[in-house]
């Protein structure tokens, strides 16, 4: 008898935290990332793999999240029932096509601010939009692709431009994501927001 | 050919928006180009034009944002890399709606109960029309009506009186003159066909499976029928009755009695005599609503967080002879999962569940619902 994998799950505030956890789990262990789910402003990356792979992906996936915010639940489920898979409301998606490049992250609560950083990230340093994710409860987390060097000094140019906005909530670099993470995280979502 | 300039601004609510963005429009030679909302009432309106338009407009728009609600943020791009902009979605955010020679009233509220006996008493009070509403997401709703100027003011005056004895009036607003560009940022129009009714009752909860076990109630209770289950916002979510007049306040009895946390009861009321344009508005078309459904027992799951509510799931299908159904999010956070199978049988799964929802995040509710009746059956949003 064939058994499912298990799974992993991972749950944070806003969405880089998570983006930044599921490329750390990924990279821990050997598991495969399955997508992410979004309630109000928590989302949730789940990955699945052997019981011991998960565990170990956990551990570090929820590490590397808490250095991003503070709301880290994580939890396996290690013989999952087939209906757990059906919550993946995001899954990886097999149609994104991206060049290889750091990714930057640069999450606030509020739209539009972001039209303005975007515009300032993209105009003073080599990076490219690629998505911008709108979850709930307001979160906006804008994504850019580019050389770590170009990624590094946009981000700069976002935390200085939203210096005084109050309502950053942070920013991130992967310096080589995973390609599942921009499968899962770099497609639009669809929906023309709330 | 790309604009010079593009500005944004962005508010809470919509009576604010629309205020700033109706001054803005007539301050200089800009168009609104986009528009997006992220929930919690955050709306943001982006317009474009040269750069000193675009700047005129722009300050223009914040000090009547900041008189008529709440300003969050604006700014001013010049000469703005299409690249960057081309990857956010606010340009899909535009409605079609006609401004025509008309006055616009608003009236927002937090919570749909209020805007539904608030646009009531709107339609009753002048010869306005009503055009349509919409969640605007952290429980605010707006509903937008069209007429003269006196009618407008007297039936937003009564729509807001009317409102506030259900619930919270967020803002209202007139514009007497509203500049035609402001259709985009109106609301669908209603597609539905006004029909008369005795009444209209509403019962509005935190959660859904509050909503499904207060709707059960009501239809158990009185020959009333439950026209939608569907909509909902901020974690709130109503059940929409219709029927007899006695037969709908024993039903909106029966379901407020239902609620066995008092913090889930959000509000309730009943409208007698709804405005046939009210039924049109507000009851008319659902979409995506479960057709038939089993007869067996079904068990609600609702918690704060999706680990909480996997791993509950997870521990429901193991511990007893139970299907898993569906889930449903009513937002602010809010996740609801549903099961099926024997009353003995679900009870057991619900209370494992229970069990293991608390060990990861907060427990909303968790009921058994032994039989639910058939007309509710019928409405249910799930999938």
């Amino acid at each position: 008898m064939g058994m499912d994998p298990a799974i992993g799950m991972i749950e944070v505030e806003g969405v880089a935290a998570g983006i930044v956890g599921a490329d750390a789990a990924c990279k821990s262990a050997d598991v495969q990332l399955m997508g992410w789910e979004s309630i109000g402003g928590y989302t949730t990356v789940f990955f699945s793999g052997s019981i011991s792979d998960v565990a170990a992906a956990l551990k570090n996936g929820e590490e590397a999240a808490k250095g991003i915010v503070e709301h880290v639940v994580a939890a396996p489920l290690n013989q999952p029932e087939p209906a757990c898979r059906s919550f993946v409301t995001f899954p990886v998606r097999t149609d994104a096509e991206f060049r290889a490049g750091a990714l930057g992250l640069v999450e606030t609560r509020g739209y539009g601010v972001h039209i303005h950083t975007n515009d300032q990230m993209v105009k003073t340093a080599a990076v490219e939009v690629i998505n911008v994710l709108t979850v709930h409860d307001r979160v906006v987390c804008s994504l850019v692709l580019g050389d770590v060097g170009a990624v590094k000094e946009a981000i700069a140019i976002a935390r200085g431009e939203l210096a005084t906005y109050e309502h950053l909530m942070g920013t991130a670099l992967i310096p080589q994501p995973r390609p599942e993470i921009l499968a899962a995280y770099g497609m639009p979502m669809g929906g023309g927001g709330v | 050919m790309s604009k010079a300039a593009i500005g944004i601004l962005e508010t809470r609510g919509m009576a604010s928006l629309m205020a700033a963005t109706d001054a803005m429009l007539k301050s200089a030679e800009v168009q609104i180009c986009g528009r997006h909302g992220i929930g919690s009432g955050w709306l943001t309106v982006a317009i474009e034009g040269q750069v000193a338009a675009v700047q005129t407009a722009i300050s223009i728009g914040e000090a009547q944002a900041n008189r008529s609600g709440e300003l969050i943020s604006s700014r001013v791009v010049p000469r703005p890399e299409a690249m960057a902009v081309d990857a956010m979605p606010h340009g899909g955010g535009l409605g079609t709606g006609q401004v025509g020679q008309r006055a616009i009233g608003l009236l927002e509220t937090q919570g749909l109960t209020p805007l539904i006996v608030g646009a009531d008493a709107m339609v009753k009070s002048a010869n306005v029309v009503l055009g349509g509403w919409a969640f605007i997401g952290g429980a605010l709703c707006h509903a937008p009506v069209f007429g003269d100027v006196a009618a407008v003011q007297t039936a937003v005056e009564a729509g807001r009186k009317a409102a506030e004895r259900v619930g919270t009036v967020y803002a209202t607003l007139v514009l007497p003159q509203p500049i035609s560009g402001l259709g985009a940022l109106l609301p669908a129009e209603p597609v539905a066909e006004a029909r008369a009714i005795g009444a209209m009752g509403l019962l509005e909860t935190v959660g859904y499976a509050t909503v499904i076990s207060g709707a059960d109630a009501m239809i158990k209770a009185a020959d009333i029928q439950v026209e939608r289950l569907n909509i909902g916002s901020g974690g709130r979510i109503t059940a929409l009755a219709t029927g007899h007049l006695d037969d709908v306040q024993v039903a909106v009895a029966a379901g407020v009695a239902s609620v066995e946390v008092p913090d889930h009861l959000d509000a309730s009321a009943v409208v007698s005599r709804p405005d046939p344009e009210l039924v049109a508005c507000f009851a008319g078309v659902v979409e995506g609503a479960r057709q038939g459904g089993s007869r067996r027992a079904m068990g609600l799951l609702e918690t704060r967080s999706t680990v909480a509510l996997v791993s509950a799931v997870d521990q429901m299908l193991k511990s007893a002879n139970v299907e898993y159904e569906g889930s449903y999010k009513v937002g602010y956070y809010l996740t609801a999962t549903i099961i099926r199978g024997d009353v003995g049988a679900v009870r057991v799964a619900i209370d494992a569940g229970r069990q293991e929802a608390v060990k990861h995040g907060e427990l909303v509710s968790a009921c058994v619902i032994p039989q639910l009746y058939g007309g509710v059956e019928g409405c249910l949003p799930h999938v």
